[in-house]
């Protein structure tokens, strides 16, 4: 199998909504149970997944263990999925419940368990600097619907519409919850650029 | 560029690129080298530890459907075979009350109206 370029790997872009050529074809094999034709359809989602999943959970292992489970229930779920409709918004919306699962569970986990440091082998990039780690930490205290909605919206170029699907909420609430992540963020980021 | 004139009302509605900036060195993918071809690896691998609990649903299902099919007959037959105990019993219950009584109890046999009549008549008329 040949190495396929991500049209997304170097630089953040709009979503789109096309698909190459031959994925419908790739999802009716999978339908059929061939696994190479999955596996194929994780090698090209799985990158964008994780994006949607970051944008929803706190950390990268919670979005990988949400990626992971994510296609899992694709894959359980594969039959039902109809092969004309777009197989990355299908599993877009599964990897936001996934991750939205991966939150409450966490939330109910650090309610029950002391704070503890777990090293891990992926160096966050958002350590390096004082005003990062600050933003990362009212990132944190934002919900994680808002948190997504920003990091989707700003970062990832998702439009209100496909955030709302992806999210199941309306246009509207995407909108406000933007308006009041943003209005959060950019008041800590104001308080760290004067302190520093 | 609609969606932009629309961010453009408010001044908290308006993208900040410094914060988005921030933002996506937050949630930046990671660029490792091997690590996607490590994650799909343990997204395949996840996915084959899923089909084998997969399999054991499935055998599990079938051990359902058969116990299922198996407790339906039995259902079956318990009640073929009550419903013919119950009969039994139906028919002997009325065959006791029919023969025990009847075979012990003198006849009585109700008089011909008719007869009194015609008697009370030949009586009257002295024949």
């Amino acid at each position: 199998m040949t190495a396929i370029a991500l049209p997304w790997a170097a630089t953040p872009r709009p979503f789109v909504t096309e698909r190459p050529a031959d994925e419908r074809g790739l999802v009716l094999a999978a339908q059929r149970g061939e696994r190479e034709a999955f596996s194929e359809l994780v090698r090209r989602h799985q990158r964008r997944a994780y994006v949607v999943a970051r944008a929803i959970v706190i950390n990268h292992e919670d979005a990988e263990d949400a990626v992971q489970e994510a296609f899992l229930h694709a894959y359980r779920a594969i039959d039902r999925f109809l092969p004309d409709q777009a197989f990355g918004a299908w599993l877009h919306r599964i990897v936001a419940n996934a991750a939205l699962d991966v939150t409450r569970r966490r939330k109910v986990r650090d309610a029950d368990e002391l704070p503890e440091t777990v090293a891990s082998p992926f160096r966050d990039p958002a350590e390096s600097s004082e005003l990062r780690s600050r933003l990362k930490g009212a990132l944190e205290t934002l919900p994680a619907r808002q948190r997504a909605v920003i990091v989707l919206h700003d970062v990832e170029g998702f439009k209100h519409a496909e955030i709302g699907r992806m999210l199941d909420i309306p246009e509207g609430t995407a909108r406000s919850d933007l308006h009041y992540a943003r209005s959060h963020l950019r008041k800590v980021l104001g308080e760290v650029r004067s302190g520093l | 560029m609609s969606e932009m004139n629309e961010d453009m009302r408010g001044p908290s509605l308006v993208r900040d690129d410094a914060l988005t900036n921030e933002l996506r060195a937050i949630v930046a993918p990671p660029t490792a080298p091997g690590y996607w071809d490590g994650l799909e690896a343990r997204i395949i691998a996840r996915l084959e530890r899923g089909r084998e609990e997969g399999r054991w649903w499935v055998l599990s299902e079938r051990a359902y459907r058969f116990g299922m099919i198996a407790a339906g007959l039995v259902l079956i037959v318990a009640g073929s075979v009550w419903l013919r105990s119950r009969a039994v019993e139906t028919r002997m219950a009325y065959e006791s009350v029919i023969e025990t009584p009847g075979s012990d109890l003198p006849m009585f046999a109700r008089r011909n109206a008719l007869d009194d009549r015609s008697a009370t008549l030949r009586a009257a008329t002295g024949h």
